[in-house]
């Protein structure tokens, strides 16, 4: 093989790859945009982790309201990363009247969330704030690697995202109810998630709140139920958790608390896990919150 | 240091350039010092392991080659074989025997029972002591020359492609290649980036991606149904495979890059059609350690039907050990041995049937490779399990439960994705298996635009898809 021939060979294939590299990750950012509703024209906006992704079905909002609906959900998300996010909504979708803002009994623990939950900011690292927080949360190399080789800011449940958001498909896909048995088990072994409620995360709960709040934006801070079993041994840290998500509520005036654990906690059918709820789960709450939104002249 | 790092790609780019460009005698230097400072940047301290098993087995094997009587000769083989396992049965085995030790007491009725020693395994102990012992032992039963340069020597121990997870080299070929300066060559630049980027790939997407769901339902066996167990059993044989045979393609395709040609590791395992096969065909380098060290010196084949059954039993009790200071590796070695004895009883049986003939069908060979396949994969619960206790109770859940539901992981998307993967592995090893992609350093029968692409995928899958976990599972070895 000639010297030249095999180093222009060599620069074909690192271009090649430079350039496929640029054009797949603008075609998945693109689909993750459509996914999340950002940089679209929405009126309302949901923001939370699992909990809400699965608890709320946007296109049934979309259809009861005739408002486009915005649902930025992130796996894993403490309260600092969701702070990121509503910063990064309110940047990209400036029409924003209402936030709704999914809030559990760990809402203020930061224990059993990813620590690493900067991660999943990586497709959006073009965002100046969002490289920030992602300079100073990751190592250089990590840093670089992410800067240089733009695809490795995605894995597969972004790159899932994104072509569902090309399909336009938000169904929840967590089939089935939760296994009790194994639950009860769990309980009794003493493995479930504590509350921890952290002045920290308290503190950058409020600072959130007051963003949206100098923004003129109404908020619901919305309880997507989580099963009774869970509360009741949880006991006395729920209810004080519970009474402060509504103290501060009253803080602002342009916060609600929509707390809908009663009475469907105790329904085990809409279970997927103790958290998370089904798709019947997601229909049954996700007609509460819309009937909330009319009766409440939201929309 | 591992491979997938920006450590090492720093560290073997500036050892790759000064390497090329340095006289004969500072490139045998340099790549030494690069062996340890590869190593070094995990521990410093346990580097003084790797220097004092290969200064002993150095001076061990000059007094080897001075000595003509055979009695010196021996007394100098058996220091080095003892004061260069001292370490790897320190550090791997005391905590094993002290375990067994108290298990005895307490049965035998005593109170007193002896505390665990405070011991972290220094990486790749093993391999590098098996290398250098294979050195000592080749001058010993003289199957090479002594080698008298202390860098040479010290290179061939530590040499970093190599030096924590294989392939074990033999002084026959790997010391023997730093005799000679090697140059830039194009060719083995190709070769050796293409098998660094295929092993990356089986390592970073494959292994590390079915560790997620494996180690999910090995932490709980017992909150698991059988077909789940079963599946988590099939994903953790590909998991094994893509994880060392992935971290052997990126050492020798390292080595290929410097212009060294380390041994092949792994040649399509799973398509082994016995079981004798698969040993030829899984780490080629420790099972064809023990076949020369263990097996050949006990008198291997050529011995009375129970003496061979004997060095079966041991040869594979001693691999399982190995492996690992607890009874599911002892167990895993002991179900290769009885794999080996049935197989070795079914060929009799089928020679005093005189049914031999079925043994050249397609259907039996298909027959012998899904068996092998089961067996091994059945072998692989007592390796993967936690204890014993564990792996017996895997082994009775397989077929229960069936009625339960399916575990899929914490996602079912990346449950998918891997069993796609496990389907992207199975067809390339077939087209490996019929030459039609490359295998080791074969030349492949399809053209360079297909290659092109096929390195773009999977160069795009590690970008996309590419885990980064913290090691191999052949580490702790």
């Amino acid at each position: 093989m000639h010297q030249k021939s095999f180093i222009l060979k060599l620069t074909a294939f690192v271009l090649v790859f430079f350039l496929l590299d640029f054009f797949i990750s603008l075609f998945l950012l693109n689909g993750l945009n459509k996914y999340y509703g950002l940089g679209e024209k929405t009126d309302i906006a949901l923001v939370g982790h699992s909990h809400l992704m699965l608890g709320i079905d946007k296109e049934s909002i979309e259809n009861e309201t005739g408002v486009k609906v915005a649902k930025y959900t992130r796996e894993g998300v403490n309260v600092i990363d969701r702070k990121i996010m509503i910063k990064q909504l309110l940047t990209s979708n400036t029409d924003i009247k209402t936030l709704i803002y999914g809030v559990d009994a760990w809402t203020f623990s930061s224990e059993g969330l990813s620590s690493n939950s900067y991660k999943l900011f990586y497709p959006f690292l073009e965002d100046s704030a969002i490289d920030d927080y992602i300079y100073n949360n990751s190592t250089t190399s990590e840093y670089l690697t992410k800067k240089i080789i733009r695809t490795t800011r995605y894995d597969e449940l972004l790159f899932s995202s994104s072509i569902r958001g090309y399909l336009h498909k938000w169904t929840n896909l967590k089939f089935g109810t939760i296994d009790l048995e194994k639950l009860k088990s769990n309980i009794a072994n003493n493995q479930y998630r504590k509350i921890e409620n952290s002045k920290y995360n308290i503190k950058i709960f409020k600072e959130t709140l007051t963003l949206l709040k100098k923004k003129n934006i109404k908020v619901i801070l919305l309880y997507v139920p989580t099963i009774d079993l869970l509360s009741n041994v949880l006991d006395l840290k729920y209810d004080m958790t519970i009474n402060l998500i509504d103290k501060i509520a009253l803080e602002y005036d342009n916060v609600e608390f929509l707390n809908l654990q009663e009475p469907w906690s105790h329904n085990h059918k809409i279970f997927y896990d103790p958290i998370h709820l089904n798709p019947k789960g997601q229909v049954t709450i996700t007609k509460e919150l819309n009937k909330y939104l009319k009766s409440h002249g939201y929309y | 240091m591992l491979f997938n790092s920006w450590e090492f790609i720093i560290l073997f780019t500036i050892t790759s350039i000064l390497y090329f460009n340095a006289s004969y005698k500072l490139g045998v230097l340099l790549l030494l010092i690069s062996s340890y400072a590869f190593y070094m940047y995990w521990r410093w301290d346990f580097a003084v392991i790797m220097l004092v098993v290969t200064l002993i087995n150095y001076f061990s094997g000059i007094r080897i080659a001075k000595s003509k009587q055979h009695k010196v000769r021996q007394l100098w083989l058996f220091f080095a074989l003892i004061t260069s396992l001292l370490p790897l049965l320190y550090f791997k085995y005391a905590n094993f025997f002290v375990a067994n030790l108290n298990e005895i007491l307490t049965v035998a009725g005593s109170i007193d029972t002896f505390s665990y020693f405070n011991l972290i395994l220094p990486v790749g102990i093993s391999f590098f002591t098996f290398q250098a012992l294979s050195y000592t032992l080749d001058v010993y039963f003289g199957k090479t020359k002594v080698e008298k340069n202390i860098v040479r020597f010290g290179t061939f121990v530590a040499f970093f492609p190599q030096l924590v997870a294989g392939p074990i080299e033999r002084s026959s070929n790997l010391l023997a290649q730093f005799k000679k300066k090697n140059v830039f060559n194009k060719s083995y630049f190709l070769e050796g980036s293409k098998l660094f980027i295929w092993g990356l790939f089986k390592k970073v997407v494959i292994a590390d991606r079915l560790a997620i769901y494996v180690d999910g339902i090995y932490e709980n066996p017992e909150i698991h149904s059988g077909p789940t167990l079963i599946v988590a059993t099939l994903f953790f044989a590909f998991q094994i495979y893509c994880d060392f045979s992935g971290y052997s393609d990126m050492a020798i395709g390292t080595a290929r890059i410097l212009g060294f040609k380390l041994m092949q590791n792994f040649n399509l395992p799973y398509f082994a059609s016995s079981i004798s096969d698969f040993w030829k065909r899984w780490h080629i380098s420790l099972s064809s350690w023990f076949g020369d060290y263990v097996y050949r010196p006990l008198g291997g084949s050529r011995v009375n039907y129970l003496k061979w059954l004997r060095n079966i039993l041991i040869v594979f009790l001693v691999s399982g050990f190995w492996h690992g200071a607890n009874w599911t590796f002892i167990i895993w070695g002991l179900l290769h041995a009885f794999f080996y004895f049935f197989e070795s009883w079914g060929n009799l049986i089928l020679e005093k049937l005189h049914l031999a003939k079925i043994k050249d069908t397609l259907v039996y060979r298909i027959f012998k490779i899904v068996s092998v396949f089961i067996a091994v994969c059945y072998a692989w619960i007592y390796f993967r399990s936690n204890s014993l206790s564990d792996a017996f109770l895997i082994s009775n859940k397989l077929f229960s439960n069936w009625d339960a539901p399916f575990f899929f992981g914490s996602s079912t998307v990346s449950f998918v994705l891997s069993s796609f993967l496990i389907l992207v592995l199975i067809i390339f090893q077939i087209s490996q298996y019929y030459k039609f992609s490359s295998l080791y350093f074969s030349k492949p029968k399809s053209g360079w635009q297909l290659q092109f692409i096929w390195y773009l995928f999977l160069i795009f899958g590690i970008s996309l898809f590419g885990l980064s976990s913290n090691s191999f599972i052949y580490f702790q070895f």
